[in-house]
């Protein structure tokens, strides 16, 4: 168990290239679940590989219980890692995978055995012990690169992307074996990955990151509800963020807004949330779920607000459909998250609703969100 | 701070360990280039001596008096004629090799990579008989011959594992665009095969160069004789004119050196092309 | 019918039989004309007493039987070509492999080193003969003036010249020039390892060393053996390099199969081609057997999938 603490890290490959990792300031608390969520080339991968010291640090500090390891080799670092590639040692036996570590940091050989049985016993690995990586599955050796890690007993677990070789099904199963370890475990584990879906079921905490710089760090709710950014926005959430150009004006305390031919006033906001705005166009921001076919019933008819527009296509996915527009004058689209029985034709006029109290607002110039200050 | 100390002390040990093989490796060219310089009497007096004055005057009377200018074209018709060959003909076979499935496809294939394994022993006596018989013992055509036979396997076998990796598309696509055989092979295999054929040409011009065996069997008058030859001659001839001797050498050895300086990279691609698996 | 059926079906429609053989034709015609005919030649010259301006005289196994059993100098060129041809690899491909992971640890200047150690290999072994004959000179050459200059003047040698230190001197040479070659195939191996699993041996606390026994070499397998297969089978071919140093000499402890071979063949005066052919039989012969053997012996058990 350990704190891991970032101040200020970053990293600089030669060439006049601006930095991969760029003042990252982050602190893992004891026992936590960190995720470091972005897109390709966001430099996830680089700030956990220079807190395994795979990656030299360029300028900043690394901390893992309060002492500097900046310079301290990997190996001394006492930190386990599971690879995107599982990265285990072809010529041995499973068994020689597991004990190769701890055989090289002098462990005496009993207290290696149990330990070895122990884990293998724990990730169902008993009965491959003998065989070598080729002969295994994909999610078999995965778990015995996770075996590979727990059997250290390390102070921090970090996870390259360890599930993106794995087909679908079996990504969610090794998942929710993930999950069990490290509820079993309580070890402080930093796991890299894009995929949002794992991020929002694993972690305590994420890390949005992009292009070197953190976004946005809290709990997957927290990120979810409220995204400090634009970027945030439409990368947390599947389908995305429903994104439009709008107009605010504010008057006696009520902030309207314009978007996409409709005119309401956007409960929860006060005059001061608008006050970084440089000009009245500001961004407007729906999840597709906060978007209905029909209001609500007994739903306070403030709160809703209809816009009149033209269906492109209906996406039925079984336990729901999405449904795709066409907002009138700019012609940007919309998506919306509906019951599993809508239909639509192309080009069939439709009326949605949006639920107001969940509208996002961002500023165009710098993509932050404007927080609501107002208790609704 | 002693890790760190541990890690500085392995580093240079490291390379000083690195500059003494340098040292080893390259150490005897220098030494040879700097002989290359100075006369016969001065490296007498002090082999490894500096040269105090630089007596370039010695490679014209290599080149001229010594004849080691007609060696160099010698050397030098042979090896393009025969890299020039061996490119044309091993990048047919190979192609056919790659491209087409027919029944004794891999059976040829087998019979030609295996020869690589030949000794020259068990050729070379077949081989003057077979070229004194037709009256090619003594000519640079004879000779040119052998090379191209002795080469063959080994290009062929790079070159049938480049052609292989193109992918069939290409080749599908030109024939449906009504292309000849031929002219697949000289508009597609020959221009994306490129590489691997510079590669193998410069393969066997190194050997070809340097090869000595069949050229000492095979010919016979001065005028003839490749680099190789004109050196040992030399050595019989003048082995005590170390000076004169260490010019030839420096001819014999310049044109490679010149390449490796601007090529080195291909050059050394070209040399283990067979070797990395 | 049951074979036209099946060769009709490899064939396949319409296959373009004449381009097949227009694009092999000039390959096979050199293959056949200066490999196959002249090995069939030399196989036939081996069952005979060859001399010019007589009829080839048949003796059977007669060659053979004097070459194996009542031929000194044949013996003691093949014990020497094969120490030559075992120990040589060994050297050879073990100090390539260490200065390949000395430059594999991303030194500084690893291109200047992989570029300076390879050029020996693309040197002529006439060059490298001659140069090295000034090398081990007694008077004046490197390796006495050096062990001199340390005090070591008791040791200094007449290198080429002693029967015991011959053999070892020349394959020195032949390693100067190889160890580069090899150095460059390890490295590009050593590159091509997945890196994740390097880096797992070095969270596993792997210092250099263990690192290259436990994983790198386990890893490598595959192209260690085939290096030392070429260089096998390139050491059994030696001729150059003692012709111009030894000659064969002193005393027969450098004479190889081929320097023996071409020395009956071509200069001395027995005029016989029948006998050096069957030397050249029995050479070829061996390498095959070697050859198979050491690939047998040396065979990959289990894939390594990364």
């Amino acid at each position: 168990m350990a704190v891991v603490t970032l101040d200020r890290i970053s990293k600089r490959f030669g060439g006049g290239a601006p930095p991969a990792v760029d003042d990252v300031s982050l602190t893992v608390r004891d026992g936590e679940f960190m995720v470091l969520l972005g897109p390709s080339g966001c430099g996830k991968s680089t700030t956990l590989r220079m807190i395994a010291g795979l990656e030299s640090i360029t300028s900043g500090t690394l901390m893992i219980d309060g002492v500097v390891m900046n310079s301290v080799p990997a190996k001394s670092r006492d930190i386990a890692m599971v690879f995107q590639s599982y990265a285990l040692y072809p010529h041995m036996t499973v068994r020689d995978n597991l004990t190769f570590g701890l055989r090289r940091r002098a462990i005496d050989r009993a207290e290696i055995k149990r330990r070895v049985d122990a884990v293998a016993d724990m990730l169902g690995l008993t009965p491959y012990l003998d065989r070598r990586p080729y002969a295994l599955s994909g999610g078999q050796r995965q778990r015995v690169a996770l075996g590979r890690a727990v059997v250290r007993d390390p102070k921090v677990f970090l996870f390259d992307e360890p599930l993106s070789n794995l087909d679908a099904a079996l990504r969610v199963r090794t998942r929710n074996e993930l999950i069990r370890q490290y509820q079993r475990l309580r070890a402080t584990m930093i796991y890299v990955t894009h995929d949002q879906v794992e991020a929002m079921t694993m972690g305590t905490r994420i890390c949005v990151m992009n292009q070197g710089r953190i976004v946005q760090v809290g709990a997957p709710l927290e990120v979810y509800n409220n995204p400090a950014d634009t970027f945030v926005a439409s990368f947390i959430g599947n389908p995305p963020m429903n994104l439009m150009k709008a107009e605010l004006a504010s008057a006696s305390g009520v902030v309207a807004a314009r978007f996409a031919g409709v005119s309401a006033a956007l409960p929860g906001f006060g005059e001061r949330d608008l006050a970084p705005l440089a000009s009245p166009a500001a961004i407007i921001g729906f999840r597709p779920e906060d978007v209905y076919v029909a209001r609500p019933e007994g739903a306070d008819a403030a709160r809703f607000a209809s816009v009149r527009v033209a269906a492109l296509a209906a996406e039925p996915l079984g336990a729901e459909t999405l449904l795709v527009v066409s907002l009138s004058g700019e012609g940007e689209e919309l998506v919306a998250r509906v019951g599993r029985d809508v239909r639509a034709s192309a080009g069939e006029p439709i009326t949605l609703w949006l639920d107001l109290t969940q509208a996002h607002l961002f500023d165009p110039q710098t993509t932050r969100a404007l927080t609501r200050s107002i208790e609704t | 701070m002693t890790l760190d100390f541990g890690r500085l002390f392995g580093r240079t040990l490291l390379l000083s360990v690195l500059a003494l093989y340098t040292a080893f490796a390259a150490g005897p060219f220098a030494w040879l280039a700097v002989m290359s310089l100075r006369t016969t009497s001065e490296i007498t007096a002090d082999p490894y001596a500096l040269p105090t004055i630089l007596h370039w005057e010695k490679y014209p009377q290599a080149w001229f008096d010594s004849n080691y200018g007609t060696y160099f074209w010698n050397s030098a018709i042979v090896t393009v004629a025969s890299v020039a060959l061996l490119s044309v003909c091993g990048a047919m076979a190979a192609h056919c090799l790659a491209r087409y499935r027919f029944p004794f496809n891999r059976l040829v294939f087998f019979l030609i990579f295996s020869a690589i394994i030949l000794p020259p022993q068990i050729t070379i006596i077949g081989i003057f008989q077979q070229l004194v018989q037709y009256g090619f013992y003594n000519t640079h055509l004879g000779l040119i011959l052998v090379y191209v036979a002795m080469q063959m396997p080994l290009t062929v076998y790079i070159l049938e594992g480049f052609f292989k990796r193109l992918p069939q598309d290409l080749f599908d696509a030109a024939r449906i665009d009504g292309y000849s055989d031929w002219e697949i092979f000289w508009r597609i295999t020959v221009p994306i095969g490129l590489p691997a054929i510079a590669t193998t040409a410069i393969l066997n011009m190194i050997y070809i160069w340097n090869e000595f065996l069949f050229a000492v069997v095979l010919l016979v008058d001065d005028n003839k004789r490749t680099l190789p030859l004109g050196i040992q001659r030399f050595m019989g001839d003048y082995l005590e004119d170390t000076g004169m001797l260490a010019t030839g050498l420096m001819i014999a050895v310049v044109p490679i050196i010149v390449a490796y300086v601007f090529f080195s990279e291909k050059m050394i691609q070209g040399m283990t092309a067979g070797a990395v698996k | 019918m049951a074979l036209a059926k099946r060769w009709r079906a490899s064939v396949g429609e319409g296959q373009a039989w004449g381009a097949i053989m227009a694009f092999l034709l000039p390959a096979l015609l050199f293959f056949l004309l200066f490999t196959a005919y002249p090995i069939a030649k030399t196989i036939y010259n081996s069952f005979h007493i060859i001399r010019p301006n007589r009829p080839d005289e048949f003796v059977g196994f007669g060659n053979y039987a004097q070459v194996l059993f009542a031929d000194a100098y044949f013996t003691q060129s093949l014990v020497n070509t094969l120490i030559w041809a075992t120990v040589a690899p060994i050297v050879d491909v073990t100090l390539g492999l260490l200065l390949a992971a000395c430059l594999y640890a991303r030194l500084p200047c690893a291109r200047f080193f992989r570029v300076a150690w390879f050029s020996p290999v693309l040197i002529s072994y006439v060059v490298i003969g001659v140069l090295w004959l000034w090398i081990y000179n007694f008077d004046w050459g490197v390796v006495n003036t050096l062990l001199r200059a340390l005090g070591l003047g008791a040791w200094a040698h007449v290198w080429l010249g002693d029967p015991n230190t011959a053999l070892w001197a020349l394959i020195l040479v032949d390693a100067w020039k190889w160890v580069g070659f090899h150095m460059v195939v390890c490295l590009a191996a050593l590159s091509s390892l997945p890196r994740e699993v390097i880096e797992a041996a070095d969270l596993d606390n792997c210092g250099w060393f263990a690192k290259l026994v436990h994983i790198e070499i386990p890893m490598l397998k595959t192209t260690l053996v085939s290096l030392l297969i070429l260089a096998f089978i390139g050491k059994m071919k030696i001729f150059d390099l003692v012709w111009i140093m030894t000659k064969g000499g002193p005393l027969w402890s450098t004479e190889t199969l081929a320097t023996y071979t071409f020395k009956r063949a071509f200069e001395w005066s027995t005029l016989d081609l029948g006998y050096p052919s069957a030397i050249a039989v029995l050479s070829f012969v061996l390498v095959i057997v070697f050859v198979l053997a050491l690939s047998w012996l040396l065979r990959q058990r289990g894939r390594l999938e990364f």
